[in-house]
């Protein structure tokens, strides 16, 4: 029930603004069905003209008098009839077919969008696939059940109130005896369709996770290859195969088996039917002939009375995958959105100071990762953040984008904490080279202005020159226009970094954030772009995460962090002075004769 | 169809179960109307015997229908599923048994759509074909044979009426073959910009592209939208169409009743019937026909996911014992290029190595160290040239017998979601944890690991993304070792290590697997200062072979390499 109820509010929300298309389906079918129920009297009034005219006609007196005028009339009418019913039906489907389209458009893009607020946070902890299941199977579920199952429920809705109308009309006594057998109707589709429900919502999120499981395979498919794990990785899909297929299995078959249990209920109604209407007419008040030909008349009406709830039921199980749909998609629309400050300030790079005050940070409940990070960084300076891997270099990058929030101290720019800007203003400040560079599909232009689609060919060849790049895409037969996506990309690993580095440079960030980003570069390419990044680092506030120490030698200050805590900060001779860690490393790395 | 049928046969006894209880419910279906009409002349005479005997049958009926309903459903959904569940799983073997180059070629995300929605489209036409199709030949030619008995002069009607109804139905089904084509393209269109913006959410995100994201993802998914629309508008016209179409035939029939009424006036009586035959004969039609078009969307997956399961793999391999062999290498004249490239990646490389040596290599970024790596574990072939491993070329050895000789820790480090125990088990089924922790040792892991909560069995998120860098490189290389292989290939797998762990990593290696051959790929020199040999990349060519005393002294591109990596150069003084 509560499923219903999501779905409700989920389907509402897309589809209150199609308010007027509704109505003017509901008011069409209206005329459509009341063609239909119209036109049988039509057809039944022109055979009995065209037994009046035979009689007549057969009759030698009366002969001349034959006509098959009102005949012919009559049939027309029952034609014109059937022309507003098609016409009417077909403006309503119509009509339909275009919100469903467009609504589930909406749908879809309002996942992606939703996608887009979403925190970091949940992109880490959650399976791909698994989100990208929402795509490919719940929302296509939720586009057949509203391409099959909406028009269904007008027509149905409307056949139904359009037999109560008539049955009422007839006889209120019989039209209740028909109507008696619903609650058990009711009953057993209750029951039925909470089984189905549960059983649904098992298969669908199954799939998601048999989803999950084959995307992230085969996106590492080079692991699998070079280790010989295709048994293993064929053994694990087995087993979610297999889940699928049980959980389908119930779930088709709950919501499969509602169809045939109506259609007996229909047949056990009209045996009721059958029974009390014998029963009423010869001990009722009707004579027994008028009492009689009502029990035909309803033993007629009991079959058009669950009519509606046959067709209904028999695209049941598409209308369950649209409500588990819709309670996967709003699972997802229910996250919570980055937090971003109501009327954030802006924000037109540094002034003085960036300082990291006494940020204490966990990813997970209970294992701080960073305890008690200090770091003051003036305007123009580099700053270089070294140590042992899992020291939380990388968390503290996270930190200055707002990936993550603090749970203690604060980060502030100017004596203004990051969390008060906006958040679009903050990281538009902020460029940040990434550990993992990744690609989009697009040309390599595209990718390298990335950050800002707007930029001229001019910028994008000079940020590719900048970082080294320029002489390989160049060298390419489509150059610049070359097609690329992360997992088809024709770069090698430290090709990639330069890229990612030249749609950094492009957009010329006031606070620049290099995160281990040349560490699959050759020493030689470094070198060359060197020249390059202290231009572009030059009177810009600095980050440079980096193993290679020859990168950081001129750095402002080298901040040593090592499990979460800062154990030295100076500059390099400083720090080679103190013979600490830092020297240790040095040593560690150069290569002398 | 082809494709489908061994799936279905496999499936013989639920298919028969399944047929037979659709033919107790047309039966039940077929026999309830005549029932009836028994049960409602008995009512008008007041013979209560009768009705109170028809109406215990009409119970009856009702009960095997319900029983045949559910029979079928169940039936059904076992054929459905169980076609759907080997096909799937038959694709998935497929694909594993694909070579490197044939999954670039559909690439991932494809093939995951091609998985689940394609699959998917198949195993609802199948379900609908046993719970709905099958009755529909039999509605057909009973309502059919009895409209041809009462009005035999009309038969032309009937034929003129289903002529139109086929046609059209085959039109629309040619029409909307073409647009579900379309629609399984663009839903993998939808799931990769999808798909790489959850990847890259953080690029995204601190370029802020959000609103341009969304740009491209609408452009993907409106072309979506317009087709679905054009699916819909389809659907829309064929319903009233139909109902027209059997309206006009049937003023026609009455018509021509009318006309000829004095020559046949027994005719008058058998309009009704005949009406509400015509009316059988369109809704098994219509709903045939509806089904065609469901089946037009099943049969564009199909051939989707025949397009894979007839795709031979590129690359095969010999069947033979699965034992490691020798940890020696030897290219000999190997030139290599990308499929789909022009100029080679590699030319003429030839080199050798022997067994339990330490191998350096080095280059500019781009000039084909990976490529190397990568002919070694076989992940491409190359055009010319032969490369040995234990004296072997390897496309003489089993597949099993190369994947045990070498272990590859890529230049990304990949790691699968689940547990860290569980990613080392995959490569070493009965790793004891006294082996992990030897292995962890090697790579410096056990030093984090061991801080973990859970230690070993401690979860590991999707792309890894719960450990730093460096993390992620240690457990690959501690994946990598496990299992101690005859030859390691560490392609640049130490870049996010800091130079003291990076040193440990290298002396364990030195101490702990001094049988084993060692490649190491590097940037930076020290990583690589020990090797027995170092071989110098550029553009595709060794241009130098020989140890870091030789080379330094001789080969302008390692002076070039090291002069960049010295010390105190550079630096403040
Ligand atoms: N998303 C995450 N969830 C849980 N733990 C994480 C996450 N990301 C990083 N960690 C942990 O935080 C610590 C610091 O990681 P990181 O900042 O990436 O290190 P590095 O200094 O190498 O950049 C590591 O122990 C890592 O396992
Ligand atoms: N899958 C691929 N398809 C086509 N070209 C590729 C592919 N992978 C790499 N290349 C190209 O091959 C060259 C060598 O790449 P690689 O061996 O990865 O270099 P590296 O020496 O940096 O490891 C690069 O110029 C790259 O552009
Ligand atoms: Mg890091
Ligand atoms: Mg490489």
């Amino acid at each position: 029930m509560r499923d219903l109820k999501n779905a409700g509010k989920y389907y509402w929300h897309y589809l209150k603004k199609y308010w007027f298309g509704f109505l003017m389906t509901a008011i069409l079918i209206g005329i459509s069905t009341a063609c239909i129920v119209i036109a049988p009297t039509y057809l039944g009034r022109a055979v009995s003209e065209l037994t009046t005219y035979l009689q007549q006609w057969t009759n030698t007196a009366t002969r001349g008098d034959a006509s098959l005028g009102s005949f012919h009339k009559t049939l027309w009418v029952y034609l014109v009839l059937y022309l507003g019913d098609a016409s009417t039906l077909l403006i309503a489907s119509m009509i339909l077919a275009r919100i469903t389209a467009y609504s589930t458009g909406t749908m879809r893009v309002g996942l992606f969008r939703k996608m887009q607020r979403m925190q970091v946070q949940y992109f880490d902890s959650h399976s791909d696939g698994d989100i990208l299941a929402r795509y490919t199977s719940d929302l296509d579920n939720i586009f057949n059940a509203m391409n099959q199952a909406l028009i269904e429920i007008f027509l149905s809705v409307a056949q139904f109130v359009g037999i109560l109308i008539v049955m009422f009309n007839q006889n209120v006594t019989m039209a209740w005896v028909t109507m008696g057998s619903t609650p058990i109707a009711l009953i057993i589709a209750a029951v039925v369709m909470k089984k189905a429900g549960v059983a649904v919502n098992h298969q669908q999120d199954d799939i998601g996770k048999m989803n999950g499981y084959i995307n992230e395979q085969v996106t590492a498919q080079k692991v699998i290859i070079t280790n010989g794990l295709q048994k293993d990785s064929i053994a694990g899909f087995r087993k979610h195969n297999q889940k699928v297929r049980q959980s389908a299995m119930s779930g088709q078959i709950w919501s499969g088996v509602l169809n045939p249990l109506m259609q007996g209920m229909a047949l056990l109604n009209t045996a009721i039917v059958i029974f009390f209407g014998s029963w009423f007419a010869l001990n009722g008040t009707l004579s027994t002939g008028a009492a009689l030909a009502l029990v035909v008349v309803f033993v007629n009406y009991a079959q058009q009375y669950y009519q509606p709830i046959m067709s209904l039921t028999s695209l049941y199980g598409m209308i369950q995958l649209a409500i588990t749909g819709a309670r996967r998609v709003d699972e997802v629309r229910s996250q919570p959105d980055e937090v971003q400050p109501a009327d954030g300030k802006s924000l037109a790079g540094i002034k003085n100071e960036l300082q990291i005050d006494d940020v204490h940070f966990s990813y997970l409940p209970g294992k701080e990762i960073l305890h008690g990070v200090s770091i003051s960084v003036h305007k123009g300076e580099m700053v270089a953040l070294v140590g042992p891997t899992g020291s939380g270099k990388t968390t503290v990058m996270n930190l200055l984008n707002r990936f993550y929030d603090v749970d203690s101290g604060g980060i502030t720019i100017d004596g203004t904490d990051i969390r008060e800007f906006s958040l679009k203003e903050l990281r538009k400040n902020v460029g940040i080279v990434l550990q993992d560079p990744q690609l989009f599909s697009g040309t390599i232009a595209d990718n390298i202005r990335f950050g800002d689609p707007e930029a001229s060919m001019e910028r994008v060849i000079d940020a590719a020159k900048q970082a080294n790049i320029h002489e390989f895409i160049a060298s390419l037969p489509k150059g610049y226009e070359t097609e690329v996506s992360d997992e088809q990309s024709i770069f090698s690993a430290g090709q990639k970094q330069l890229m990612s580095i030249a749609r950094t440079i492009l957009t010329n960030p006031q606070l620049l954030i290099l995160d281990e980003a040349t560490s699959n570069v050759d020493t030689v390419t470094e070198a060359n772009i060197q020249a390059a990044m202290d231009r572009v680092i030059q009177g810009r506030t600095s980050f440079v995460i980096a193993h290679r120490l020859k990168t950081i030698l001129n750095a402002d200050k080298i901040v040593v962090l090592k499990d979460g805590t800062i154990i030295e900060q100076g500059n390099h001779d400083k720090l080679l002075a103190e013979d600490g860690f830092y020297a240790g490393l040095y040593r560690n790395q150069m290569v002398t004769d | 169809m082809k494709v489908l049928m061994p799936y279905i046969r496999r499936y013989r006894k639920d298919v028969y179960i399944a047929l037979i209880s659709v033919i107790a419910l047309v039966f039940a279906t077929l026999w309830q109307p005549r029932l009836l009409q028994v049960i409602m002349n008995a009512i008008l005479k007041g013979d209560k015997d009768t009705i109170f005997q028809q109406g215990i049958i009409l119970i009856i009926l009702a009960i095997i229908g319900i029983i045949a309903g559910v029979v079928n459903t169940i039936y059904s959904a076992h054929v459905a599923l169980g076609v759907a569940t080997d096909l799937r799983s038959d694709l998935y073997d497929k694909v594993q048994s694909f070579a490197y180059a044939d999954v670039e070629k559909f690439s991932a995300s494809n093939l995951v759509v091609r998985m689940t929605n394609d699959i998917n489209q198949i195993q609802q036409i199948v379900m609908a074909t046993f719970q709905q199709v099958s009755r529909i030949p039999l509605l057909f030619v009973g309502a059919f044979i009895l409209a041809m008995i009462t009005m035999p002069q009309q038969w032309w009607v009937l034929i003129g009426m289903m002529i139109i109804v086929i046609a059209v139905s085959l039109y629309t089904y040619k029409k909307m073959s073409g647009y579900f084509a379309k629609t399984q393209q663009d839903i993998e269109n939808v799931n990769t910009v999808a798909r790489e913006n959850l990847m890259g959410i953080r690029v995204v995100k601190s370029f802020v592209q959000e609103p341009h994201e969304i740009k491209k993802f609408s452009a993907a998914s409106d072309s979506l939208t317009k087709v679905t629309a054009k699916i819909g508008y389809t659907f829309a016209i064929l319903m009233p169409a139909f109902f027209l179409t059997a309206n006009i035939a049937v003023v026609l029939a009455v018509y021509l009743v009318g006309q000829n009424i004095t020559i046949h006036p027994t005719y008058l009586a058998a309009i009704t019937s005949f009406i509400s035959y015509l009316m059988q004969i369109l809704f098994a039609v219509i709903n045939g026909g509806f089904l065609m078009i469901a089946a037009s969307r099943a049969n564009i997956s199909l051939g989707r996911i025949g397009e894979v399961m007839k795709t031979d793999p590129s690359m095969s391999y010999v069947e033979g014992n699965s034992d490691p062999v020798e940890g020696d290498i030897e290219f000999d004249h190997v030139t290599f290029t990308y499929p789909g490239d022009d100029a080679p990646t590699l030319r003429d490389v030839s080199f050798k190595v022997n067994a339990g040596e330490m191998i350096g290599i080095v280059g500019a970024t781009g000039s084909g160290k990976t490529t190397l790596a990568q002919l070694i574990a076989r992940l491409y072939d190359p055009d010319s040239g032969t490369i040995k491993v234990g004296g072997v070329d390897v496309r003489q050895l089993s597949e099993k017998s190369l994947r045990k000789t070498v272990a590859y820790v890529l230049q990304r480090s990949t790691l699968f979601s689940g547990t860290i125990s569980a990613n080392l088990r995959q490569v070493k089924e009965d790793a004891t944890p006294i082996q992990m922790q030897w292995a962890a040792n090697v790579a410096q892991a056990s030093e984090f690991i061991e801080r973990l909560p859970l230690t070993y069995d401690a979860p590991v998120e999707e792309r890894s993304s719960n450990f730093s860098g460096g993390q992620k490189q240690r457990l690959s290389i501690t994946r990598g070792v496990i299992a101690q292989p005859k030859i390691l290939i560490l392609d640049d797998a130490t870049s996010a290590l800091d130079a003291k762990s990076e040193k440990l990593v290298q002396e364990a290696l030195d101490r702990d697997l001094t049988k084993t051959t060692t490649v190491v790929i590097a940037e930076k020199i020290s990583s690589i200062l020990r090797a027995d040999r170092i071989l110098v990349l550029d553009s595709g060519r060794i241009v130098g072979n020989g140890n870091h005393k030789e080379l330094v002294a001789h080969n302008s591109v390692y002076q070039e390499i090291y002069r960049t990596q010295k010390a105190r150069e550079g630096a403040r003084s």
